[in-house]
């Protein structure tokens, strides 16, 4: 198939386009670089042109999801819809069934988005899950940060056997890359417990959060990984954790980014996830106030990280993560009803429905301080628009908090006419704000630093060669004003005009005009299959014993992965 | 006064579905709407006039003008009354489920039984029971924690397990016998009950009242008996007699009251002196 874009108002960041009008040439599922004449046209004229937008970290596919939908029925009845000649039924607000997911993301002109939290034991199930997520493309993270072997052997650095077992266990799972969660949080929830800063240890294991997080960061960078190690720091969600962060941060300077192909891509050494959840001031929440502005200034005076917001979007949703401790602490405030899913050696999750009420002190300070961080980080490749779905809302938001990055009045608005909390205003800086976003800066942190930070080098940009992965939304920046327009940006932004994957167009005016397989996307380490041997060799007698299932059944045989892209990283 | 009877023709072994067949909503609607339309039934549609005959006297101008009469058997008929806002529907056999969910407004009168779920949700308007309930009246939906918030409903019979979960306002009277667990995790609202109840009602109860004339088979421990009360007042109603009142659920902090009969829970107390004073001296003794 072949066919151009026509004169379309293309923002690319990658390739330093800004509201260019340009032809975008389509042929077999790819971007090239012309076209005969004679070839189909699709007038986009005075529209705009993005490359299809990159989740860079979301909880789509996996267990978790699972318990949620099964203890939520009541989320699963908001946002039913019935079925159509292209479309499944859909259901479900925070926590949708698996193909709702793919056409809503689609609507919004998504192609990929990482899941970001798969236990190794559950990989099985995660990628079944992925297969049914029609029309965007699935990496999924492998958890690492909690795992009894990786506990071992960070305490006793042993930085090439980590990286064999990382190598290994990223095959056996399918996984794309290295995520940690609370490092030895998670663990001591096991024994009822959790640990506070960077340098508690693990009961039992005599290893800091300090050790297994820098352990993880050296072997990623031995193996040249695509990804960074894509950590979720100590004390999520504790009035005063800011200083957890910056250690945590800061304690990556000494780790040398490695120069391996698969790895070249990228900048960082380290991507922080969900920052707004880590960049609280104060002792409790009594006193709790906004520490973005020291949590911004690190991140703007380091060269060596990047980071995804959290921003939290005023909705009734379902938080779940890989950090048991704190959604125990979180049931304990909120009195809602909790699950906890434990993942033996592995790690342990909890869920629990959460209101973030613009009403309430706690929920204000939280979007404001997201908001902040995103307007303080001077550099839009820095920070990626996340929501860290569905923890502090829905993916469907996205459009509402590009609207309010884009409007400073709006968000002044809010704050003055009491829309929500005073606490926005008292204790954080944001009314003080006026930065706005533009188009390319939208297009930066939904698209190119996403790609960028995941090392792809086929899909956040329209360069010749990159699938043909793009999103073309009903705006002419040149006669409108985002900033005195909010719903409209809104609006565009929640109903893409067109929505192309691989050169396939799935989306037009909104609605779903077709549905794709997705590809699930995975890191195939090369050059240390002899390492990866000895170190499986060497844990088996570990894993038969204290295991409850066998390690034939663990393992996940390519069949359960849907058009999989095996992302080759040579580490020698 | 506009008047839509349904004459019933044939029935269906797959439920139908009306939630988008209430006054608000087809107020305006022809002869020639009704014959277009198609009722859900599964995951399909067909015509709804394939199954009922339906007939359309009178003019209205607001939802409040409309009644909607239902004959027939319907008890293979979910959302009757789904999100009514105003007007009336009158059903002359048995109910599906989720009768009355989430209506705000108006009156839904069912001659017969009516199956789990009625009155779901519902903020305001009336239902009214002449039959039996099953599980979940007035309840929220399931794993939801807010169910009824405002409105009444009334059950001429008996009402099924959970009567009454998560109420966060309105009323349900119930004149017969209720199951296990009424009131369960109820905020708000209250339900009387003028039979016997099963067991265990308001577990962990927040706030509400909960009156019950008839016999209780067994309550849970976190109800503290607070006292004998005589002609009790609960949100501006009188009951008249003598109660037990007791607080909880205290596992929850709760502060809800429950009222239950004196003299038909007397085993519940360790003595009952048939005189003038016995309250006072149920009470002395209490104190001892």
């Amino acid at each position: 198939m072949e066919y151009v874009l026509k004169n379309g108002l293309v923002y690319d960041p990658a390739n330093e386009i800004n509201g260019e009008k340009m032809d975008i040439f389509v042929k077999d599922g790819k971007i090239v670089e012309s076209l005969p004449d004679d070839v189909k046209v699709i007038d986009v004229t005075d529209k705009v042109v993005m490359p299809a937008g990159v989740d860079p970290h979301a909880h789509v596919a996996g267990p978790k999801l699972v318990v949620g939908r099964l203890y939520r029925p009541e989320d699963s009845r908001r946002g039913v819809s019935q079925k159509t000649k292209v479309e499944r039924a859909e259901a479900g607000f925070s926590i949708p069934c698996c193909p709702t997911t793919g056409y809503r993301y689609s609507r919004m002109g998504y192609g990929t988005v990482c899941e970001a939290a798969m236990p190794a034991m559950e990989a099985k199930h995660t990628h079944e899950e992925i297969a049914t997520i029609r029309n965007i493309d699935v990496n999924p993270l492998t958890l690492f940060g909690n795992n009894w072997f990786v506990m071992e052997y960070a305490r006793e650095n042993r930085i090439e056997d980590l990286a064999a077992y990382i190598a290994a266990f990223l095959r056996i799972s399918k996984g794309y890359g290295v995520k940690i969660v609370n490092p030895c949080g998670s663990e001591a929830w096991g024994w009822g417990k959790n640990v506070h800063g960077y340098d508690d240890k693990a009961p039992y294991f005599d290893v800091t959060s300090r050790q297994v997080v820098l352990a993880l960061a050296k072997a990623n960078e031995m193996l040249g990984l695509p990804h960074s190690i894509h950590i979720h720091p100590n004390d999520l969600g504790h009035p005063g954790n800011y200083p957890t962060t910056i250690d945590t941060l800061d304690s990556i300077k000494e780790i040398t980014k490695s120069t391996k192909k698969a790895a070249k891509t990228r900048n960082q050494t380290v991507h922080t996830t969900h920052l707004q959840f880590h960049s609280y001031g104060g002792n409790s929440w009594k006193d709790a106030d906004s520490a973005a502005d020291k949590v911004a200034k690190f991140v703007n005076k380091t060269d060596y990280m990047t980071c995804d917001i959290g921003q939290v979007t005023f909705d009734e949703t379902t938080t779940m993560t890989a950090d048991a401790p704190m959604e125990y602490d979180l049931f304990k405030i909120s009195g809602l009803k909790w699950a906890n899913k434990d993942i033996e050696c592995e790690t342990a999750a909890g869920i629990i429905p959460c209101i973030y009420s613009p009403k309430t002190p706690v929920a204000t300070l939280q979007w404001a301080i997201g908001l902040e961080l995103f307007l303080l980080i001077d550099d839009p490749w820095k920070v990626c628009l996340t929501t860290d779905h569905p923890n502090a809302g829905p993916f469907i938001r996205y459009p509402r908090i590009i609207s309010w990055l884009m409007s400073a009045p709006r968000r002044m608005e809010m704050i003055e006419n009491g829309e929500v909390h005073k606490w926005s205003h008292k204790r954080t800086g944001l009314a003080g704000l006026e930065r706005e976003y533009d188009f390319y800066d939208i297009a930066t942190i939904t698209r190119a630093a996403p790609a960028k930070v995941h090392g792809f080098t086929d899909r956040g940009a329209l360069t010749p060669g990159y699938n043909a992965d793009i999103a073309v939304y009903g705006l002419n920046p040149n006669d409108f004003d985002p900033s005195r327009n909010p719903e409209e940006v809104e609006r565009a932004f929640s109903w893409a005009n067109l929505t192309i994957k691989d050169g396939q167009i799935l989306c037009k005016d909104g609605d779903l005009v077709a549905t794709k397989k997705p590809h699930d996307i995975w890191c195939d380490v090369k050059g240390w299959e002899e390492e990866e041997a000895r170190i499986c060799n060497e844990i088996m007698p570990f894993f038969t014993q204290y295991y409850s299932i066998k390690w034939e059944t663990y393992q996940v045989y390519d069949h359960y992965l849907s058009d999989p892209i095996a992302v080759q990283a040579l580490a020698k | 006064m506009k008047i839509i009877t349904f004459n019933q023709k044939k029935t269906s072994k797959i439920a139908l579905e009306f939630d988008e067949i209430v006054p608000n909503t087809v107020m305006d609607w022809t002869k020639e709407n009704w014959d277009a339309y198609q009722v859900p039934i599964g995951n399909s549609r067909f015509p709804i006039t394939d199954f009922f005959d339906i007939e359309i006297e009178g003019e209205a101008d607001s939802p409040s003008q409309v009644k909607m009469v239902l004959n027939g058997d319907y008890g293979r008929v979910k959302y009757i009354g789904f999100r009514m806002t105003d007007g009336e529907i009158e059903v002359n056999s048995n109910a599906d489920l989720h009768a009355g969910a989430e209506m705000s407004g108006g009156l839904v009168t069912v001659h017969g039984n009516v199956e789990a779920h009625a009155g779901r949700e519902m903020s305001g308007g009336k239902l009214e029971i002449m039959g039996n309930t099953k599980e979940f009246t007035g309840a929220s939906y399931i794993g939801e924690w807010r169910g009824m918030t405002g409105g009444e409903i009334i059950v001429h019979g008996n009402a099924g397990k959970q009567c009454g979960e998560c109420l966060t306002g309105g009323k349900i009277h119930v004149l017969g016998d209720c199951d296990i667990l009424a009131g369960i995790h109820m905020t708000k609202g209250t339900i009387e009950i003028d039979g016997n109840v099963n067991r265990w009602p308001g577990g962990q109860m927040k706030n509400g009242n909960i009156i019950i004339h008839g016999k209780v088979g067994r309550l849970l421990e976190g109800f503290v008996e607070q006292d004998i009360v005589t002609d009790p007042e609960v949100d501006g109603v009188t009951y008249p007699g003598r109660y037990i009142e007791y607080k909880g659920d205290i596992a929850l902090n709760g502060k809800g009251t429950l009222l239950i009969d004196a003299e038909k829970n007397r085993d519940r107390l360790s003595t009952w002196i048939e005189e003038d004073d016995e309250y006072n001296a149920i009470r002395v003794y209490r104190n001892q």
